[in-house]
């Protein structure tokens, strides 16, 4: 390509499209940062995000960390309470642990549970507040005796799954090679 | 370009830290740049980086199957040849064989060639296998990646970087260190003793510190940290009209420390695991161990008074519940091990026992056959009389060295029954000496005090703070064969000759006086090597007749004047000695020309002979 046909393809690039067409980047000899205006078609089709996965890495990371899916799919009737205590206390303080490092979990309403709470109408409308008892059949109500402060996961911060991993594997099977 | 910060790495056994501070005077002389702890990414789980205050000084060998491909990435590296840090502890305890732990406590050992790739000892390919060196470069390239990634307009390499060692490193050792640090790429490095780190640590915390300390007195910093004891004494001076410190002794080098703890109350509980019929597979009784570590700390902390802690073993494979083990440690059992074991109140006349080994060893680590802390201590203050004076070391009657305080440091010393027994014992040994007793001195932060200090000290050296004088802490010797006939079935009788004298300060050099001797162009000339934590007076040329009890052996030095045209010449040359300003030893050999040949440790040869 002539400079003369450069600098006009160029010249209409930017005043059509505003950026450089990807032929001219090549000549140029430029490539694209990331971020940039309009992200390229990639050759591949990316591979598609289940909403489950979250869920099972969640539970896959839980399953690491304390043990709480082989917890929760043991029968325990058979055993006595100290038994299950025993086992509980170490599951729950690592459970615990990878809870908080992975989810930031604040009250829905920083309340004292017992009293009476003032609720915004605001709040009424959407998921945050469930009301229980007296409930009137319309309108909205001023407050009433906070029950649970409710829980809300502010921050979720996963790690990425690994390429090619298969996240319903919650726990892969070991086997110790002699 | 300016150095913006320096930067203190405290290289340990089991986990590294670094610390900095912004370097260069602020508006207020009198006022110091905070030391900052850096938090060092590292993979904690596969394909999860995470900041961390600690870098565990562990290292996996990751194969085909450990992890799915690409899940080791780190931040500067997308697929790093091995694992270090967290992650790499977490699979060591699955894969046992695989793992490269306490590099640095085989950088100090003697007995084998520490060039050459002998980690992990079990690892069947001996091609991918690391040499101690190779592996302390992995650690410090692992923390110069996380600082560049981190703070990327003030590189790392440009910073000034001071790298902490055990002051009981011999001269090989730190050279080691040193070469490590630089395949890492590392410049402007200096060493640094870990107990002076610690103490700089001290100074630090407490800007009123010379109200703490007067002229006279003698500080003993004791550093437990999980597989080494390191012992040091550094005395307050006066230096016209201003306090002044001095590092006067250094200890020997003991393989004991916390792990040893855990692992001798992990026995006890196995016992009783054994007394049910229940058999502990590799995987449980590693869970064993670290659960003996929190019930130990848990149950040393200040104002713990629970007669026992529990132990709970999970079961293995799906059955949680039903296959847990629980068990009770009693602190009867942890205060007895610990006290009677590893801290008996022994009187200052008893030593260590060295256990004489079977000639035929396995390959392993040199670890101290007495257990017995306080006996280590013992000898360490004993030895302080045997050897001449150096600096002004206070002592008894009897010789003994007598601390008026003790500066504790190292995860041990988090229980504070720790700090009080040896304090205890110590104090006994002063009074049965008519001696007032010592005092401790308040450290905190114990698990960072080095590389906190580490970053003082990098400050002193700007002028920004007090230097504690020490220079090496050994006194260091070539041998030479006597010139006497061969006797059948006898050695040649040797003489050492002292090359470089206890407390050469770093950045100087010595000639060493009457030691003219010719070299053979083309052929390399190896020298034994000795040195000795005891003898403090010899003086460069200084000649002993015999090498006795005091000197110990280390590898060997050699020298080999390359060969040019008139090869088979002999060369007339002196010996002379240098600390370079990072802190290690280097001898050389000075044709009358004033050309110069380095002497280099030679631990190949050593190990194989």
């Amino acid at each position: 390509m002539g400079r003369i046909g450069l600098a006009l393809r160029g010249f209409f690039s930017l005043l059509l499209h505003g950026e450089l067409s990807a032929p001219l980047l090549g000549v140029l000899g430029l490539t694209r940062r990331g971020g940039a205006s309009r992200p390229a078609p990639s050759p591949a089709a990316p591979p598609a995000v289940n909403v489950s996965d979250g869920a099972l890495q969640m539970l896959g990371i839980l399953q690491r960390d304390s043990r709480l899916i082989d917890f929760l799919m043991e029968d325990i009737s058979a055993y006595a309470d100290d038994q299950v205590g025993a086992a509980v206390r170490d599951l729950h303080a690592a459970c615990r642990q990878s809870l908080n490092r992975y989810v930031t979990l604040r009250p829905v309403i920083d309340g004292v549970e017992g009293t009476y709470t003032r609720i915004e109408a605001a709040a009424q409308t959407s998921s945050q507040v469930k009301l229980l008892g007296n409930v009137p059949a319309e309108g909205s109500v001023a407050g009433g005796m906070l029950r649970h402060k409710g829980w809300r996961a502010e921050k979720i911060d996963l790690p990425a799954l690994p390429r090619g991993g298969d996240v319903k594997i919650v726990a892969p099977a070991e086997i110790e090679i002699e | 370009m300016a150095q913006k910060y320096v930067i203190g790495v405290d290289l340990g056994t089991t986990n590294s830290s670094l610390a900095y501070a912004a370097a260069g005077a602020g508006a207020d002389p009198h006022q110091l740049p905070e030391v900052l702890l850096f938090g060092i990414a590292q993979s904690i789980n596969p394909g999860e980086v995470g900041e961390l205050d600690l870098l565990p000084s562990s290292l996996y060998l990751p194969g085909a199957l450990d992890f799915p491909a690409g899940s080791l990435a780190l931040p500067w590296d997308d697929e790093p040849p091995f694992l270090v840090g967290r992650l790499a502890v977490k699979r060591g305890v699955e894969n046992v064989s695989r793992l490269v732990s306490s590099a640095k406590s085989w950088l100090s050992h003697s007995g084998v060639d520490r060039t050459s790739p002998i980690l992990p000892p079990n690892y069947p390919d001996p091609e991918r296998r690391l040499s101690p060196v190779e592996a302390s470069r992995a650690y410090l390239e692992h923390l110069q990646h996380a600082w560049d990634w981190k703070m990327p307009d003030t590189p790392f390499f440009e910073q000034q970087v001071l790298v902490t060692v055990p002051a009981s490193f011999d001269a090989v050792a730190r050279d080691l260190t040193k070469r490590a640090a630089e395949e890492a790429g590392y410049r402007n490095l200096i060493l640094l003793e870990e107990p002076q780190a610690a103490f700089y640590a001290w100074i630090e915390r407490h800007p009123d510190w010379r109200e703490r300390v007067s002229v006279g007195d003698l500080v003993l910093v004791v550093d437990i940290g999980g597989g080494t004891t390191d012992f040091s004494l550094i005395a307050v001076t006066e230096d016209a009209g201003e306090l002044s410190l001095e590092r006067v002794a250094v200890g020997e080098h003991i393989l004991l420390g916390g792990d040893n703890v855990d692992l001798a109350l992990a026995r006890v509980l196995e016992q009783q695991f054994e007394g049910r019929g229940t058999r502990l597979d590799t995987m449980q009784l590693h869970a064993l161990w670290q659960q003996c570590r929190v019930a130990k700390e848990k149950l040393l902390e200040p104002g713990n008074t629970e007669p026992e802690h529990t132990v709970t073993i999970l079961g293995r494979g799906t059955g949680l519940v039903g296959g847990t083990i629980r068990l009770k440690l009693a602190r009867e059992d942890v205060e007895r091990i610990l006290l009677d074991g590893f801290l008996p109140a022994v009187s200052s006349t008893d030593m260590p026992r060295r256990v004489r080994r079977s000639g035929l060893q396995e390959l392993g680590l040199p670890y101290a056959s007495d257990a017995a802390i306080t006996r280590h201590l013992a000898c360490f203050l004993r030895q302080q009389a045997a050897g001449a004076e150096h600096g002004s070391v206070r002592r008894a009657p009897s010789g003994l060295a007598c601390p008026t305080h003790v500066l504790f440091n190292g995860g041990v010393l988090q229980a504070p029954l720790v700090g009080r027994r040896i304090l205890e014992v110590l104090n006994s040994w002063l009074a049965a000496e008519g001696v007032d007793a010592a005092r401790p001195l308040e450290g905190e932060d114990l698990m960072h005090a080095v590389a906190r200090g580490a970053a003082y000290y990098g400050l002193a050296r700007q002028g920004q703070g007090i230097r504690i004088r020490g220079g090496i802490p050994r006194t260091y010797y070539v041998g030479i064969e006597s010139s006497m006939p061969a006797v059948p079935g006898m050695a040649v009788p040797l003489k050492a000759l002292t090359v470089a004298p206890f407390g050469m300060e770093e950045g100087s050099s010595l000639p060493v006086p009457d030691s003219e001797f010719g070299l053979v162009v083309g052929e390399p000339a190896e020298f034994r090597f000795f040195q000795s934590a005891l003898r403090k007076n010899d003086t460069p040329g200084t000649f002993l007749d015999e090498v006795g009890e005091e000197l110990e052996e280390l590898s060997p030095v050699e020298v080999s004047l390359p060969a040019t045209g008139n090869s088979g010449r002999v060369v007339p040359v002196t010996l002379e000695t240098v600390v370079t300003e990072t802190g290690v030893l280097e001898l050389w050999c000075v044709a009358r020309d004033g050309q110069r040949w380095k002497l280099e440790f030679n631990v190949r040869e050593h190990a194989s002979g």
